[in-house]
C-alpha cells in the first residue's frame, strides 16, 4: 500500500490528472447524451422487442403475456404474410429501378457534358421534397372526377381509368413515385463511386486495348464493389420499409391490396389499437432487416477479397489528408 | 474532375454526349414535373382550381398570390402560419442539438482515450441496423405512460406527454448517431499535432473544441445540419401519432389530417388548402437545398464511400 502511494506521489500532478482526464470529460459530454437516449430510442427499442409476446388491445387494457401467439396468428393469417410478401417484393423492385436507372444516370453524368452541375441537382431536387406533399400532387395526377391523367385520357378520346380500383395501378403508381424520389441520390452516389475509381486504370486498360464496355466491365464495376455493397443494403433497407407512399397514395386500399407491412403495422397500432400483433409485426420486420444487411455484408465482404482494385483516395470535403494524420489511434 | 484522360475526350464531339444532354435533360425535366405543377397550382383561387379541367400545365385564369401569402400571414379556413411556425421551431431545435451532439460525440470518440471507447462506438453502430419502424408503437405506450406527466398518477390517469410540446423537445439532447460517425471520421484525419499547439499555448478543451477543431469541420457540420433540418421539416410521424391538438400541428402533419388519410371517409378533399401547405413545406426545403447543395453532394458521397 505505501508503495503504491509512493509511486503515485513522484509522478507529476498533471500527468495523474490526465490519465483520468478524458474519460472524465467523456463521461460529463457523453452521459447526458445517453440518458436522453435511452428514453427516446434504447428503452422504446427495448420495448418493442418484447412487446409482441403480449395480447394487448387498446391502450387501456392491461397486457397478457402470451408467448408466441402473436407470432403464430401472423404467419397464418394471409393478410400478414402477404404484407409481407408484398414488402419484400416491392421493396426489391422498387430497389433494383432506383439502382439500375441511377446508374445509368451516373454513368451519363460522369461524361464531361456542359451543366453536369445543373443536371445532378436537377436529379436530386425530388429527394429532399416531403413524401406527403409530393403524394399530393402524385393523387391530384390520379384523382378519378378531375385528375390530370384522367383528363389527358379523356382528351385523347379514351375512357378515364379508376385507378383506385385497382391493385396494379396501386402498386404501378407506389413504385413510380418511390423510384421518382429516390433515383437522383441513388445517381449522385453511385457518381461519387465512379469518380473515386483510379483513372490510371482506364488508361492503363485503354492501352490494353480495351473498348468502352470492356472498360466498364474490367474497371469501372470491381472498382465499383464498397460503394455497391453500401447503396445496395440502404437502399433495400429503405425500400422494404415504404410505407408513407402506400399511405398517401393508395392507403391500402382496395380491400387492404396494396398494404404493405409497415403500413399494416401503422394500421394495427394507430387504427385498430391491436397493439400486440403491431409489436410482433415489428420484430419481425426488424429480424428480416437485420438478417438482410448481415447476409449481405457477409457476402461482398466475402467477395471483396477476390477483386482487390485500389481505391484513389477521396477527397473529403475538400480537404486533403495529412499524410502523418491517419492513425485513428492516439 | 480534370484528367487527361478527360481532356481528350471533350475536346471532340461524341455523338454519345448529345445522348447525355438529351436523357439528363429530359428525365429532369420530368422529375421536376411535379413541383413544377404544384407551383403552378399555387396561382389558383380556390373556385377556380376545382372548376378547371385540369391539364399537364394549369394556367389560372386569374392568378393570385393568396396561397403564397397565406404561409406567412395565416388563412381564414387553416392555422396555416402556425403550422409553419411550429414547422420552423422543431426544425431549428432539432438542427440545433444535432449539430452540438454530433460534435462533441465524435470529438469523444475521436480525441479521447478511455477504456472501453471502441466497443461503445460499435454497440452504437449496430443499434443503427434495428429499424426505426420498431420503435414508433412503443414510443406512442412510452409517451402515454410517462410517469407523473400530463394527469398521470406515475404511468396511468392522464395522457402522459402526448399532445404537448414535450414530444417535439423530449429527443433534442440525444445523441446523433450518424453525425458522430461523421465528425468521427472527419476529425481523424485532422492531425493531433493541431490539439497539442492548441494546449501547448494554453487553449482548455472548450475552447480547443469551439474555437479550433470545428471551424475545421465546417463542410461535414453543414452536411449534418442540412439533412437534420430537412429531415425534421418533412417529418410527418412525430406531430401525427403524437399529437392531437392543432395548435401543435406542423405543416406536414396538417397536410396529413386534411389528405384521404385523416379527413373523414368520403369528404372532398380540398386540394387547394393541401397545394398550399406543400407549396409552403418545399419552397424553403428548395432554398435550403439552393444554398447548400455543395455540402449535400460532397456529404452524400463521403458517406457513400467510407460508410
Amino acid at each position: 500500500m505505501e508503495n503504491a502511494g509512493l509511486r503515485q506521489r513522484k509522478i507529476p500532478l498533471r500527468r495523474r490528472l490526465g490519465r483520468h482526464k478524458d474519460a472524465l470529460i467523456a463521461a460529463v459530454i457523453l452521459v447526458p447524451m445517453f440518458l436522453v437516449w435511452l428514453v427516446v430510442s434504447g428503452f422504446p427499442t427495448l420495448f418493442g422487442f418484447v412487446l409482441g409476446f403480449f395480447e394487448w388491445v387498446g391502450l387501456a387494457d392491461t397486457p397478457n403475456f402470451i408467448w408466441f401467439d402473436n407470432f403464430i396468428s401472423f404467419f397464418q393469417n394471409p393478410v400478414y404474410t402477404d404484407a409481407l410478401w408484398r414488402s419484400i417484393w416491392l421493396g426489391g423492385l422498387v430497389t433494383v429501378i432506383t439502382l439500375g436507372a441511377g446508374f445509368f444516370a451516373a454513368l451519363l453524368m460522369n461524361m464531361p457534358l456542359f451543366g453536369k452541375g445543373f443536371y445532378r441537382s436537377i436529379w436530386y431536387i425530388p429527394a429532399i421534397t416531403a413524401t406527403v406533399a409530393t403524394t399530393q400532387v402524385f393523387n391530384i395526377f390520379l384523382d378519378s372526377n378531375n385528375g390530370v391523367i384522367n383528363n389527358i385520357l379523356k382528351a385523347l378520346g379514351k375512357e378515364p381509368i379508376v385507378w383506385q380500383y385497382s391493385v396494379g395501378w396501386g402498386i404501378f403508381w407506389i413504385v413510380v413515385y418511390s423510384v421518382w424520389k429516390g433515383v437522383g441520390g441513388a445517381a449522385l452516389i453511385w457518381l461519387a463511386g465512379l469518380q473515386s475509381v483510379d483513372l490510371a486504370l482506364y488508361e492503363a486498360a485503354e492501352i490494353d486495348g480495351a473498348g468502352r464496355w470492356n472498360k466498364l466491365r474490367y474497371v469501372t464495376l470491381p472498382g465499383l464493389k464498397p460503394i455497391a455493397t453500401y447503396i445496395v443494403i440502404t437502399n433495400l433497407i429503405a425500400a422494404i420499409q415504404i410505407y408513407e407512399q402506400v399511405l398517401f397514395i393508395t392507403n391500402g386500399g382496395p380491400y387492404g391490396q396494396t398494404e404493405v407491412l409497415v403500413f399494416r403495422i401503422y394500421r394495427d397500432g394507430f387504427w385498430d389499437f391491436n397493439l400486440g400483433m403491431a409489436g410482433a409485426s415489428s420484430l419481425i420486420m426488424a429480424l428480416i432487416v437485420i438478417v438482410v444487411t448481415v447476409l449481405y455484408y457477409n457476402w461482398s465482404t466475402k467477395s471483396d477479397r477476390r477483386t482487390t482494385i485500389p481505391l484513389k483516395p477521396v477527397k473529403s470535403a475538400g480537404k486533403e489528408a495529412l499524410p502523418h494524420a491517419q492513425s485513428t489511434k492516439r | 474532375m480534370p484528367s487527361p484522360l478527360n481532356a481528350k475526350v471533350s475536346k471532340q464531339f461524341k455523338p454519345v454526349h448529345l445522348l447525355g444532354h438529351i436523357v439528363l435533360l429530359g428525365v429532369g425535366i420530368i422529375l421536376l414535373y411535379p413541383l413544377i405543377f404544384m407551383v403552378l397550382a399555387g396561382f389558383f383561387t380556390k373556385t377556380e382550381f376545382s372548376s378547371t379541367v385540369l391539364g399537364i400545365f394549369p394556367i389560372p385564369k386569374a392568378p393570385t398570390l393568396e396561397n403564397f401569402k397565406a404561409l406567412i400571414a395565416g388563412s381564414t379556413d387553416a392555422a396555416v402560419a402556425t403550422y409553419m411556425k411550429n414547422s420552423l421551431i422543431r426544425t431549428v431545435y432539432n438542427t440545433f442539438w444535432a449539430i452540438l451532439t454530433s460534435f462533441l460525440a465524435g470529438y469523444v470518440f475521436a480525441r479521447l482515450r478511455f477504456k472501453g471507447r471502441d466497443a461503445l462506438f460499435l454497440i452504437l453502430l449496430a443499434t443503427q441496423m434495428i429499424p426505426g419502424t420498431l420503435a414508433i408503437i412503443p414510443t406512442y405506450l412510452e409517451f402515454a405512460r410517462f410517469p407523473f406527466a400530463g394527469g398521470n398518477d406515475v404511468f396511468t390517469g392522464g395522457t402522459g406527454i402526448l399532445n404537448s410540446w414535450w414530444v417535439y423537445f423530449i429527443g433534442g439532447p440525444s445523441i446523433n448517431i450518424m453525425g458522430t460517425f461523421l465528425v468521427k471520421q472527419s476529425l481523424e484525419k485532422v492531425a493531433l499535432e493541431i490539439d497539442e499547439a492548441a494546449i501547448v499555448d494554453g487553449a482548455g478543451t472548450i475552447r480547443l473544441i469551439f474555437q479550433i477543431l470545428f471551424p475545421l469541420q465546417l463542410p461535414i457540420m453543414a452536411f449534418i445540419a442540412i439533412t437534420t433540418a430537412l429531415g425534421t421539416w418533412n417529418d410527418f410521424i412525430t406531430p401525427f401519432f403524437y399529437t392531437t391538438s392543432d395548435h401543435l400541428q406542423t405543416l406536414p402533419a396538417a397536410i396529413t389530417r386534411i389528405s384521404s388519410v385523416g379527413a373523414s371517409p368520403g369528404a372532398v378533399i380540398n386540394y387547394p388548402m393541401i397545394i398550399t401547405l406543400s407549396l409552403g413545406i418545399t419552397i424553403p426545403a428548395l432554398l435550403i437545398f439552393a444554398f447548400f447543395q455543395k455540402y449535400i453532394v460532397q456529404g452524400l458521397a463521403n458517406t457513400g464511400i467510407k460508410g
